[in-house]
């Protein structure tokens, strides 16, 4: 009898329990739904907390963090941060099928397609004088292409005045430093003086303590295709524009054509030698950095600033020979190369603020504020006297010591406020007391901040800086850059692209990896294959969103 | 005591299947039973049936911001473009292939190690080799496919031990060869899932009645004769339920290990539907595309289903409606 009543009692507990977890459930998101319409009234000067998405992955900045913190007592406004975790389209497809935002994401067309964002230009206009400032000459290009509306704060490419540059961020065909010395700093011009120096290198050190050399390196893994998908056509001396390369305004793709054939027979050329490393096609991200911080590998095509962690690890491990150059290579010597380009308004990217906000006001407030000169100097600089010191001409500078705590990962999140800052507005160029808005671009900075090893390297060329290797960028068109051309989620443009892409995965490393006599087989069924596609719809969208920036963003 | 009598009686008759007609009396003496089902009732309608309303989004032009009366009907274009697709037909097969020697992998390996496992004696090993074979069990995909890459490198510790072996010359490329990607995503399954599949049929064979083997013990069976003839027989109710189960999820190939360990070489081997609604539905900004996919999925789970099930009946198997 006992243990009868006993069984029904726990089985009424259980009932009750996974009862109460069912009810639980419903409430949270009552509660918590509740509290979204509450906060809507928030006092203008209250403490304001504003939740914000990074698509990409990245690190939490400390609790102490002091720029954040300055940021809280002076401005009253609190961050939360929520990262990029696993793949951004699933993560946006959670977050839009929910209409789950936080008060503020980084620019995505999907967002933007599915109304995710709030217009912008006239909270901006009458809100935001400094940020209308900042961003006068370039209104008409932030409007989006399909509605005219101001989605998102473009985070890159607004200067006032001159671009300052003694750093390098984009594509190139970089190269060990110690190639070049050993060889008494050649000037490189062509792809196969590239090659040859790299094969001659590695044939003379088969092993880099004591782990074999890596003669080149083609990264394709994810989104970070453009190792072997993008050379072509800076090759023929065209800058980065994706997927196409535009002749007199009108954009083509290149993926098929002769050029491009000549680079990928090159590159199985050289697999033939053993120079290409046997993993490449197979490694993922994490794998390549690796291999690049080891120091082993000997060239590669990437952008500077995709593997720049890695090129840090060797300058905190004090293998300053290991570290890379970029050079321009072309087909033919009298080809003009025109790898570097002159900044152009970073499209797509940048904040938005999200129509869940709370108060987009306040953010948008918040960011004038932070447009300022005295705040954007806390950003880039930091806290003077902490961070940098000004000596008596009034110039920015950094001693050693400060300079070397900047290259330190750990120390980073909890004095800069690294992750706002990227993705903010921000000056570029020059303060108007005529020093550098980053630290890296102040001449006497760069200088000072020159290893001997990079200073005799330079002495050698009778260069600046490294980003003298490159040629002086011609002014840009008016179109540029094609890549940041919205193909529109879901149309036939963006099918085509993605298809294009498939092909080029799985074609390109067959092609490069072919037994001599096959490469033209593999080739001709790459290019059979893209005869397949309705390549003229994607080609058409991107010239049809070019002609429209000729028309809208002309100056008139 | 006589509440509880009828109540036991009334869940035998329900057992037997006998049809017995409803009455207050019945529903009164079952309301325990009832309350019980309520939660998982409401779970039901709320994660399984709730969203089946979302399955229109697959015969409209589905734009997020829209509600529903402002979507644009477009009928069956998004299956005609799912149908339509060579490489729609391309990663079936890899779904259907890389499913297919998962679950035989799968049922052949955890059965002969939970038989293995019965058959020793010392609790210790045995609870020692258990513990060990379901860990991996609690790893994710991605630390999985993290320690399958590197096993795999040409500097892998597989390649090591093939070349000290002398059965290679040369390290293979595991991962840049589309004939083995079947293989290593079957391999890294079973060593990820076995141990956990093993449980379950410990369970079942620790439920046969010892009465049994002292029976065979008598009639001169061996421990092998036992397996055979004791162990099997007693688990065979479980694996069939299992199996039909299974044959539900026969285009749930995985996602993560295609994803991760795929590459340009392989890719003719690596996709699954998934990634392909992934590339062409949910990247794409084309949630009526993905929307179609899932839809297909889940005809052909529940069609398989219904098959696995009318066979095991038609064998005289337990089974699972």
């Amino acid at each position: 009898m006992g243990g009868k009543s006993k069984s029904v009692l726990r089985l009424s507990m259980i009932m009750l329990l996974s009862l109460g977890v069912i009810l639980s459930g419903c409430g949270g998101n009552n509660a918590s739904k509740a509290g979204k319409s509450n906060t809507g009234e928030q006092e203008a000067d209250g403490p304001f907390e504003i939740t914000a998405f990074i698509g990409e992955a990245g690190q939490q900045p400390t609790p102490d963090n002091k720029i954040y913190k300055k940021i809280k007592d002076e401005l009253g406004v609190t961050f939360k941060f929520e990262f990029l975790a696993g793949d951004i389209n699933q993560k946006l497809g959670v977050m839009i099928a929910g209409s789950d935002y936080p008060d503020i994401m980084t620019a995505n067309t999907k967002l933007t397609a599915a109304g995710a964002f709030i217009p912008l230009e006239d909270l901006i206009e009458e809100h935001a004088p400094n940020l209308k400032k900042h961003y006068e000459k370039y209104w008409n290009m932030m409007k989006d292409p399909n509605d005219g509306h101001i989605y998102t704060l473009p985070n890159y490419g607004a200067y006032n005045g001159e671009v300052a540059s003694t750093w390098y961020s984009g594509p190139a065909f970089w190269i060990q430093k110690a190639v070049l010395k050993e060889f008494g700093y050649p000037k490189v011009k062509t792809l196969d003086e590239y090659f040859d120096l790299i094969a001659k290198y590695k044939e003379k050190y088969p092993t880099i303590d004591g782990s074999p050399t890596i003669g080149f390196e083609i990264l394709n893994y994810d989104w970070k295709n453009w190792g072997l998908f993008n050379a072509p056509q800076h090759l023929i001396g065209h800058p980065n524009d994706g997927g196409v390369v535009v002749k007199d305004g009108k954009a083509e793709i290149f993926a098929n054509k002769d050029y491009a054939k000549k680079y990928y027979q090159k590159l199985n050329d050289m697999n033939q030698l053993g120079l290409i490393d046997k993993e490449t096609f197979t490694q993922n991200f994490d794998q390549y950095m690796a291999k690049i911080s080891s120091g082993t590998v000997l060239g590669m095509f990437d952008q500077h600033w995709n593997f720049q962690s890695a090129e840090n690890a060797l300058i905190t491990q004090e293998k300053l020979e290991r570290t890379y150059v970029g050079l321009p290579l072309v087909y033919d010597p009298s080809i003009r190369d025109h790898y570097r380009d002159r900044a152009a308004l970073n499209l797509n990217n940048g904040f938005g603020i999200s129509v869940n906000a709370k108060d987009p006001v306040r953010i948008l407030k918040m960011w004038d504020r932070l447009i300022q000169e005295d705040w954007q100097k806390i950003l880039t600089w930091g806290i003077e006297g902490e961070d940098y010191i000004v000596n008596e001409k009034g110039r920015f500078l950094r001693t050693e010591e400060q300079r070397k705590k900047t290259t330190d990962a750990t120390w980073e999140l909890a004095n800069k406020a690294k992750t706002l800052y990227a993705s903010s507005p921000k000056l570029e160029g020059y303060f108007s007391d005529g020093n550098a808005t980053d630290a890296a671009a102040q001449p006497e900075e760069y200088q000072a901040g020159l290893k001997p090893y990079d200073k005799e390297f330079l002495a050698a060329y009778g260069f600046e800086s490294y980003v003298d290797f490159f040629s002086d960028p011609p002014e840009n068109p008016i179109y540029y850059p094609a890549w940041s051309v919205d193909l529109v989620e879901g149309s036939e443009a963006k099918i085509v692209n993605t298809k294009l892409n498939d092909l080029s995965t799985k074609y390109l490393p067959q092609a490069i990896l072919a037994k001599p006599g096959e490469f033209d087989k593999v080739w001709n069924e790459y290019t059979g294959e893209i005869g397949k596609l309705n390549v003229k719809a994607y080609e058409e969208r991107i010239n049809e969103v070019l002609q429209w920036r000729i028309d809208t963003w002309t100056v008139k | 005591m006589d509440e509880t009598l009828t109540k036991r009686s009334a869940v035998r008759n329900v057992k037997k299947g006998k049809k017995q007609p409803l009455t207050w009396s019945v529903i009164k003496s079952q309301r325990q039973l009832i309350y019980m089902s309520v939660p998982l009732l409401a779970y039901i309608i709320l994660f399984a049936y709730v969203p089946v309303w979302g399955w229109t989004m697959a015969f409209q032009n589905y734009k997020p911001a829209r509600d529903f009366a402002q979507q644009e009907w477009v009928g069956f274009k998004h299956f005609k473009f799912l149908f339509s697709d060579d490489s729609f037909w391309r990663v079936l097969r890899n779904t259907l292939g890389m499913s297919m020697i998962n679950l035989v992998l799968g049922f052949v390996t955890a059965i002969i190690l939970a038989l293995l496992l019965n058959e020793i004696k010392k609790v210790f090993l045995k609870r020692t080799v258990q513990t060990i074979s379901y860990l991996p069990h609690f790893l994710s995909w991605i630390i999985v496919t993290g320690i399958v890459a590197t096993s795999l490198a040409s500097d892998g510790i597989v390649n090591d031990i093939l070349m000290k072996l002398h059965i290679i010359k040369e390290p293979i490329l595991w991962l840049s060869e589309g004939k083995y990607f079947w293989g290593v995503v079957g391999a890294s399954h079973v060593w990820k899932e076995v141990g956990w599949n093993t449980i379950i049929y410990l369970a079942a064979i620790a439920s046969i009645d010892p009465a049994l083997y002292e029976a065979a013990e008598i009639d001169g069976a061996s421990r092998y004769r036992k397996m055979m003839h004791v162990t099997i027989p007693g688990i065979k109710a479980t694996i069939v339920i299992l199996l039909i189960m299974s044959v539900g999820h026969i285009l749930e190939a995985g996602f993560e290990v295609q994803y991760l360990l795929g590459n340009g070489l392989v890719v003719d081997w690596s996709e699954t539907i998934d990634i392909f609604v992934l590339k062409y539905g949910i990247a794409q900004g084309n949630y009526s595309l993905a929307t179609a996919g899932g839809i297909f999925k889940t005809v052909v789970s529940v069609t398989m289903l219904l098959i696995a099930n009318w066979t095991a009946k038609r064998l005289g198997e337990e089974r699972l409606l």
